[in-house]
């Protein structure tokens, strides 16, 4: 049996060695989720990162979880990874709507016609920052989505990647639910800021 | 915490590769990193900089996890209400560093399933100092405080690097740092400055954990061919001894101030303002990493142990039409 110095840790009377156990099966770890986050009210929703989740309404936890704990934060929306439709990427300084291919006619005019859903658009500025949220726009497909997204936002500068996600595959936080981000001020103890640990050294050295 | 500041297993003698790379691409590749552009996942990279990074970040992400057990076991045993609070709080940002790291590894094409195999099988290296154990609460505060501040110095350093992910993750994870050294500092100097009693157990916790916080930036960097490149595409940002003078910079004084001292006779700033040091030993090192630590066989079985008691939650979530995507970014 395997011994520890934490007790906890020799109860659980694991074996000192054992066979390495097979490796995972895929998907053990669940598929992924893309999190934004509202840092303060009125602002835009800015990508914070992955989680991985079996669904949803866990991946909003779980981003909750790991992107509200311990920052500000007013707002929360999820969405599935393989649900954005993602542009190629550009340079900095440069624009990836001047190489978005136009659309044949017929499939813009019939962009009218048909019934159109509202899509999210998501611009990144710079490479290496996070994708920030612009607006929305109403078109038929992810690809006129793109189009639309083009003629409202192109004149934003530079604009290196584009994240465009159909706005019913995005999950997000209720308005009704929103004292759930207010129970950080409570938790100083893991704030920097409440460690003031100067004027105990001063006197250690003072009283030599 | 504990990006382990130097990636173990960076090979030394085999080849770049680099002749087997497309050279325009390699070229716009590399004029990228040279006007200070990040890499972002979906762009073309040389396979050397795929894996390093690959390796780095998982090894960072693994000394996340195995990196809170040492503290971890100090939550029940902590001195008082608001030390067990704040002890939770920390090995609960740790924790959530780890995810951050692998789904920034992720990116890169290695799976989370496959990581987390690697690590529990034993065939992925994580920080060595989390091989050995912390026998007090004092042990557990010159983890806090000093393995933080080396993983500090290290990580300020890698969020300056050119791989987009991992810059995103580093930013948050820096940014939750502050408190950890804060918190550290305060604990350590509260027994410092504290009884008798106290003060020799924060003396000999500083005494056991010496030699491995002078191991924790990795052995001094021979300038191979390899350091090179990984340093001019901006993956390795300052090398092994760069990193180890700037923390003693910084923390000795800190050190010394608290009436602490160091069991180090040889340990001296020069009049070139180098510090000098008893040369660690890198044999020890190199057993412990290989496996044959005070705690090597812990971490893993009670990692292990983790994995197991959770399997049964994983298999009643799954979604039978789930499929695998790689996350974005």
């Amino acid at each position: 049996m395997l011994f520890s110095l934490d007790p906890r840790i020799s109860r659980l009377e694991l074996p000192e060695s054992a066979p390495a156990p097979p490796d995972k099966a895929a998907l053990d770890q669940f598929p992924t989720y893309e999190v934004f986050h509202q840092r303060k009210e009125n602002t835009a929703y800015v990508y914070v990162g992955p989680v991985h989740a079996p669904e949803a309404d866990v991946a909003f936890l779980f981003g909750k979880e790991q992107f509200s704990r311990r920052f500000p934060c007013t707002g929360m929306w999820v969405v599935p990874t393989e649900a954005i439709r993602v542009t190629e990427y550009g340079d900095d300084q440069q624009s990836v709507y001047d190489r978005l291919p136009l659309l044949p006619a017929d499939v813009l005019a019939a962009t009218d016609a048909a019934v159109t859903e509202a899509y999210d658009i998501f611009h990144l500025k710079k490479r290496g920052k996070a994708h920030t949220h612009v607006g929305q726009v109403q078109a038929t497909s992810p690809e006129a989505a793109l189009q639309a997204a083009k003629a409202a936002f192109g004149d934003q500068r530079p604009v290196v990647n584009v994240w465009v996600i159909r706005s019913t595959d995005l999950l997000r936080s209720d308005e009704a639910d929103r004292d759930m981000w207010t129970t950080t001020p409570d938790k100083k103890y893991r704030e920097a800021i409440a460690y003031k640990v100067q004027d105990r050294i001063d006197r250690f050295k003072q009283e030599g | 915490m504990y990006g382990s500041a130097s990636t173990h297993d960076i090979p030394t003698q085999a080849t770049t590769g680099l002749e087997n790379e497309d050279p325009i691409l390699l070229a716009e590749f590399e004029a990228r990193i040279a006007r200070g552009e990040k890499i972002e996942p979906t762009d073309w990279m040389p396979q050397l900089y795929r894996k390093q990074l690959t390796r780095m970040i998982e090894q960072h992400a693994h000394s996340e996890i195995i990196g809170s057990l040492p503290e971890g076991t100090w939550i029940t045993r902590a001195p008082g209400f608001r030390r067990k609070m704040a002890q939770m709080a920390k090995v609960q940002d740790e924790v959530g560093h780890a995810q951050l790291l692998y789904s920034a590894a992720e990116t890169l094409g290695k799976t989370r399933e496959q990581m987390l195999s690697d690590l529990i099988n034993g065939k992925s290296k994580y920080s060595n100092v989390f091989n050995y154990p912390t026998p007090t609460w004092a042990d557990s505060n010159v983890i806090s405080w000093l393995i933080d501040a080396g993983a500090i110095v290290n990580q300020m350093a890698n969020a300056k690097g050119s791989y987009g992910p991992y810059c995103r993750a580093l930013d948050r994870i820096c940014a939750e740092e502050a408190f950890h050294l804060k918190y550290g500092h305060d604990a350590v100097v509260h027994m410092a400055t504290g009884t008798p009693i106290q003060r020799k157990m924060m003396q000999e916790a500083l005494n056991r954990w010496w030699p491995a916080i002078m191991t924790f930036f990795g052995p001094s960097d021979k300038m191979s061919t390899h350091t090179e490149i990984l340093m001019r595409w901006k993956v390795k940002m300052a090398t092994n001894d760069a990193c180890r003078q700037q923390f003693l910079d910084m923390y000795v004084p800190k050190i010394l101030e608290i009436g602490l001292t160091l069991p180090d006779a040889n340990l001296r700033k020069n009049e070139d303002g180098v510090w000098e040091f008893s040369e660690p030993d890198w044999e020890d090192f190199k057993r412990v990493i290989n496996g044959d630590g005070p705690c090597n066989a812990e971490r893993i079985a009670v990692r292990r142990a983790a994995e197991e008691n959770g399997a049964w939650v994983r298999r009643a979530m799954q979604q039978p039409k789930a499929q695998y995507v790689r996350p974005l970014a």
